[in-house]
């Protein structure tokens, strides 16, 4: 699942030039936290119109960055051709597929944070840096490159105090990788040297 | 004698620090480099440390090589990629450079430059293994240089490790340094430990390893209670009494360092001296352990 939040309400107005909007919210990932689902979608389109804007309809698709057809969406929505923008409130994943085939100025609602995932209703964030070559085996399932703060594929950094990140909040990822891996009896897995991510690897192909 | 030279003649190393100016003015920088004139066997030149935005250390080692000093060229990871790493020290090596030490780096958060993209694109055992490349004539992808770099290298550690940072050491030690510089040692049986630790991986790896100890000069009770923040640095509590108590704190913190390292000198091969400020009383101290 895509981690995001949603932008200042004060950021998105500066940010909204055009009076007739169109507002898409996220039925997957941005409405499990509760950023994007219809409930969000309503009380932004009732800011906005306290705002002044013109809201020309809304929508939850199933998944923003997964449509079938931008035809579909516009001809279930034909509130979408009155706008003169849409704001989407999906992670940037959603905002690109959607800006690809609208033709028109779409602006993002929130702020897209990191890889992550949910579980018993608990959003967990940093989960997966998209390294392009995954190597979370070696770690005991806790990836370093996004849960340690300088991505270190060695060893801790000796920055942590009493178990904390030097960075902020967070537990030192390292400490955690060097737990599990005893658990698992599987040390030897980072006594080893490990080479320097190949970066090609994360690049898209190209089509 | 070079300092390589002087590591492998089993001399006593005194090392000392010194911080590149925050602009162009260099003044200052020579006047603290003047002080460890005849003392240190070399100066390190710190990397936009505790990610403070500073001169280039390539830019103030060579100045400072200009003017007769031995430099050691801290590098960490934090700020360039792996071209970058790569011509940086290409070009030390070029300038006369010979010596490096190999850390990641504070984080930019703790420093001027919050919001600066940190790069970590190798972490230290990466870069020490680069260097070795480097060292053999070729580069990260195996490309032959055209001259290849002859550095002495090291790194650094902390005395007191967990379990996963002994890894991490022993992978140091694995890609070859010559030289280990540790975090600022207050509390002298801790460190026997950690030597104790040092010295069963150093006999299974390389002998030939040098450790040096960091020292941090004490200076009054608020300095001694602000290094308990600093990581891998722990300054004990009847130290700290004992500054408060003094009538001259100031040069009760020299009594103390200068005790310190007259007990490290039987156990480890050199010292750091790392000054918060600058080296007035540097020349003084090591009088004062009987050093010069
Ligand atoms: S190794 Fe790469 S792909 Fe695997 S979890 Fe970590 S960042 Fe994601
Ligand atoms: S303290 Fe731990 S998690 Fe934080 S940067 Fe250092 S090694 Fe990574």
């Amino acid at each position: 699942m895509i981690i995001s939040r949603q932008k200042e309400f004060n950021n998105i107005l500066q940010m909204l030039g055009e009076i007739d909007i169109f507002i898409i919210g996220c039925g997957k990932c941005a409405k499990k936290q509760r950023a994007g689902g219809e409930p969000e979608v309503l009380e932004m389109k009732k800011k906005l119109e306290d705002a002044g804007k013109n809201i020309t309809g809304w929508t939850v698709l199933s998944s923003a960055c997964s449509i079938t057809s931008w035809a579909d969406v516009l001809s279930q929505n034909p509130g979408i051709n009155k706008a003169d923008a849409l704001l989407v409130m999906s992670c940037g994943g959603g905002v690109s597929v959607i800006s690809g085939f609208a033709g028109k100025q779409v602006y993002p609602a929130l702020d897209t944070e990191s890889l992550g995932g949910v579980c018993c209703n608990e959003v967990v964030t940093e989960q997966c840096g998209m390294c392009g070559d995954c190597t979370i085996w070696l770690y005991g399932g806790i990836c370093p490159v996004i849960r340690c703060a300088k991505s270190l594929l060695n060893g801790p950094c000796g920055g942590a105090v009493q178990g904390k990140c030097e960075v902020d909040e967070r537990l030192c990822a390292w400490d955690k990788i060097f737990e599990r891996l005893k658990e698992l009896g599987k040390l030897e897995n980072i006594e080893n040297i490990h080479e320097p991510k190949d970066h090609l690897k994360t690049r898209v192909k190209k089509a | 004698m070079n300092f390589i030279s002087k590591l492998r003649s089993g001399k006593f190393i005194i090392t000392a620090e010194i911080s590149p100016p925050k602009g162009t003015d260099t003044s200052r920088m020579l006047r603290d480099a003047a002080l460890l004139k005849d003392i240190a066997d070399a100066v390190n030149v710190t990397d936009n440390q505790r990610a403070v935005m500073r001169m280039s250390p390539i830019a103030a080692c060579s100045i400072l090589q200009g003017k007769g000093f031995e430099t050691i060229m801290h590098i960490t990871c934090r700020d360039r990629n792996r071209l970058a790493l790569q011509s940086e020290l290409v070009g030390a090596s070029a300038l006369g450079i010979g010596n490096v030490l190999v850390m990641s780096g504070d984080h930019p958060s703790k420093g001027d430059h919050v919001g600066a993209k940190p790069v970590y694109d190798l972490d230290s055992v990466q870069l020490l293994g680069m260097i070795r490349e480097l060292n053999r004539g070729v580069d990260l992808s195996g490309n032959k240089l055209d001259g290849r770099t002859d550095f002495c290298v090291g790194a650094v550690t902390n005395t007191e490790l967990n379990e996963a940072g002994l890894i991490k050491l022993k992978k140091k030690i694995k890609m070859g340094v010559n030289f280990l510089q540790t975090q600022a040692v207050f509390d002298v049986e801790k460190f026997s430990g950690f030597m104790e630790r040092a010295d069963e991986i150093r006999s299974t790896q390389s002998k030939q390893i040098k450790i040096i100890a960091g020292i941090i000069p004490l200076r009054s009770e608020r300095s001694a209670l602000f290094l308990n923040k600093v990581p891998g640095i722990r300054v004990p509590d009847d130290m700290i009494k004992q500054i408060k108590d003094a009538k001259d704190p100031e040069v009760e913190g020299m009594r103390i360092t200068a005790e310190i390292i007259k007990k490290l000198r039987t156990m480890c091969d050199g010292i750091h001296i790392m000054p918060v400020g600058n080296h007035e009383n540097t020349k003084k101290l090591l009088e004062m352990a009987d050093l010069i």
